[in-house]
């Protein structure tokens, strides 16, 4: 047990199999998939300098390492700031998750799903990761389409899209596994580079292959998206820097940095142009999440002018912001009694719903990084280095942003503009929102406000997490 | 001999995958499914030794099975009607298997000079066939219960073509604990298919 794999590895799996079997007991189920996540997150901060603890006159040294079927898992001391945010992000959706009628299966399969994402950032070869975030797409179905709902075709797409992208990324993994003693195999690196490429647009749901996206959001509850695909994307990130730091003809390709400009810039004009004519809220989450993909793929491309540092301030705030879209259109969803959440039946409702319309204006200002808000310190540095390259990327991100702020304008007016009669609604609306409800919506807002004024309070946390990719942060 | 067994596998599997692209019948689908799975065996056994030869096709006959428990379950297994009028949507993907196989036999060569070198003709077409297949599966079908057929035919192609490529203990335990999962989720479509139905 005093190994590193088996704690944050078999361990939350195995106890996340275990949990399905206290499901009756709704308490001690809601306790446990909380609490779990949280020791686990709790062990790897005190674990990140140094794998041996001397505790009560007692020392504990964990191993770094295990061997199965003849391949290694490993994972060292300065990777665990990585488990932890991963475990921390698992706590925090398990904590809202009573609230709202979420799969039974949420508290038990979230835990197995971050023990996956963790074992995809350290299985030796790393290529072979690829059949476990297939795995981790096939966990998630009973999230996405629990029992008593018809299964539509986003979850159909997005299983498809998740097994077509399999193959391309451990083909690759073979084409060029003798890539680094041949240098002059130019072919072979532009088809390694590729199958690589190709296979991440896929899996991130990247611009023109992202219609999955949207409506796995639109169909599935806003926290389980919410949580599956903030995993997913800081999965995908951790990952995409693995096969950057290890394949060096990868990352000096010369026309990669460029590509990934392009693809990051296309990502977030797109998502604001499409949310500006939008009008579902659940699809929006889909376009959100698109731009962020955008926004992460600047920061590689621009890791020589610092983007790696920037991604990593990223990285807890634009979680959180995923985290406050997720409750707060659960809360909208739970006051509206519907699962979509359309522009039309929701006028008025910032005065029916005062906390949870705030919630959902602010996490989207948040998302789009307008000034005061967590994310807004993170963008604005990319956004400066952006014009050091080319104007016509800056333009694109500059309308993508602009069509953000358009749909939250068209949100803004249809939340405080009544509709005829339905102020008398409101009068005699029996749901209100509680105390508590309001003082955490209170307390939420003032975080992300304060990690707006001072950056370093939520980035300071993970500003050593990418310290392992060696040949990237040199 | 063994040339003539390994053409009869082919054809006989990419036939029965022809079959559950186009027919949309439960008891067909599962026994072309396990025909399109047996006739693996021959291909991977002449490159691997017979105890790692079984897995794969132990597996497909195992996720057969757990999908034909759960459709009796449900009521799902009825007598196979052969007499059907085939409907215009079953013309077009019959069609559009055949082209595809047919470009896919045409390309083959050049994919086997250019890429994959090591890789027998047989193997390679076989495997390519069924991932082709397994794709237009995917993006031709609207009823979740033959997704788990679609991605089960595309990762077997794939499986078949990775094990002549490069071999590791370790991924075909992952692949083995993918397709039983898989199976899963598949049983799950079928049950829920089956509760939301009135």
């Amino acid at each position: 047990m005093n190994n590193t794999v088996m704690i944050w590895i078999v361990l939350p799996v195995l106890m996340g199999i275990a949990l399905s079997f206290v499901r009756r007991w709704q308490r001690l189920y809601h306790w446990l998939s909380m609490l779990l996540p949280l020791l686990l997150t709790g062990l790897a901060f005190i674990f990140s300098s140094d794998l041996a603890l001397d505790l009560a006159g007692r020392r504990f040294v964990l191993a770094d390492s295990l061997t199965v079927l003849g391949r290694t898992i490993q994972i060292t001391a300065d990777q665990l700031g990585m488990v932890g945010l991963l475990y921390f992000l698992c706590f925090l959706w398990n904590v809202v998750r009573r609230l709202f009628p979420v799969s039974q299966w949420f508290g038990s399969l979230s835990l197995v799903v971050t023990g996956l994402w963790v074992l995809v950032q350290f299985l030796n070869p790393f290529i072979y990761s690829a059949v476990v975030i297939e795995l981790i797409a096939l966990l998630s179905v009973p999230l996405l389409s629990p029992r008593g709902t018809p299964a539509k075709s986003g979850i159909i797409r997005f299983l498809s899209m998740q097994t077509i992208a399999l193959p391309l990324i451990l083909l690759s993994g073979w084409m060029v596994s003798g890539i680094e003693t041949s240098p002059s195999a130019e072919s072979l690196v532009l088809r390694g580079a590729l199958l690589v490429s190709l296979g991440f647009v896929i899996w991130a749901g990247i611009f023109p292959l992202h219609s999955w996206l949207p409506m796995l959001t639109e169909e599935s509850q806003p926290l389980v998206s919410t949580f599956l695909l903030t995993m997913m994307q800081l999965g995908l990130v951790f990952f995409f820097l693995k096969f950057f730091n290890q394949y060096g003809w990868l990352r000096n390709l010369p026309q990669m940095n460029l590509s990934l400009k392009w693809i990051g810039a296309l990502c977030i004009l797109a998502a604001g142009l499409i949310a500006a004519f939008q009008s579902n809220l659940n699809r929006l989450l889909g376009y959100l999440f698109m731009a962020e993909v955008g926004y992460t793929l600047l920061s590689i491309a621009l890791r020589g002018a610092g983007g790696l540092e920037v991604l990593a301030m990223t990285l807890l705030p634009r979680s959180l912001g995923f985290w406050m879209m997720g409750f707060s259109l659960s809360m909208l969803q739970q006051a509206a009694d519907r699962h979509l959440l359309t522009l039309e039946n929701l006028r008025g409702y910032l005065w029916r719903y005062p906390a949870s319309s705030v919630l959902l204006l602010f996490g989207i200002l948040n998302l789009t990084g307008m000034p005061l808000f967590g994310l807004y310190p993170s963008k604005h540095i990319l956004w400066n280095l952006l014009p050091i390259d080319t104007l016509p990327l800056s333009l694109l991100v500059a309308v993508g942003v602009l069509g953000m702020i358009v749909f939250f304008l068209r949100l803004f007016d249809t939340f405080i503009h009544q509709t005829p009669g339905s102020a008398a609604e409101s009068a005699s609306e029996t749901k209100t929102e509680t105390v508590s409800l309001i003082v955490s919506v209170v307390i939420i807002v003032a975080i992300m406000f304060v990690s707006g004024l001072f950056p370093s309070l939520l980035s300071a946390p993970t500003q050593n997490i990418l310290i392992s990719f060696q040949n990237l942060m040199r | 001999m063994n040339s003539l067994l390994l053409n009869v596998a082919l054809y006989l599997g990419l036939f029965a995958a022809l079959l559950n692209l186009v027919r949309r019948q439960w008891t067909l689908n599962l026994i072309a499914l396990v025909v399109q799975i047996l006739c693996l065996f021959p291909m991977l056994d002449a490159i691997l030794p017979i105890q790692l030869a079984v897995i794969q096709p132990f597996t497909g006959v195992m996720v057969t099975v757990i999908l034909y428990l759960t459709l009796v379950s449900v009521g799902g297994i009825e007598p196979i009607n052969l007499r059907k009028k085939p409907t215009s949507g079953e013309v077009f993907r019959t069609l559009a298997g055949l082209l595809l196989l047919a470009l896919l036999r045409a390309f083959i060569p050049n994919l086997q000079s250019e890429v994959f070198q090591g890789t027998p003709n047989q193997l390679l077409f076989f495997s390519m066939g069924l991932i082709v297949l397994g794709i237009l599966q995917l993006g031709t079908i609207r009823e979740p219960l033959y997704l788990a057929i679609g991605i089960f035919t595309f990762l077997s192609g794939f499986q078949l073509l990775y094990n002549a490529l490069d071999y590791s203990f370790l991924l075909e335990a992952l692949l083995v604990t993918l397709n039983l999962l898989l199976a899963i989720v598949g049983a799950f479509f079928i049950v829920k298919n089956a509760e939301s139905e009135p």
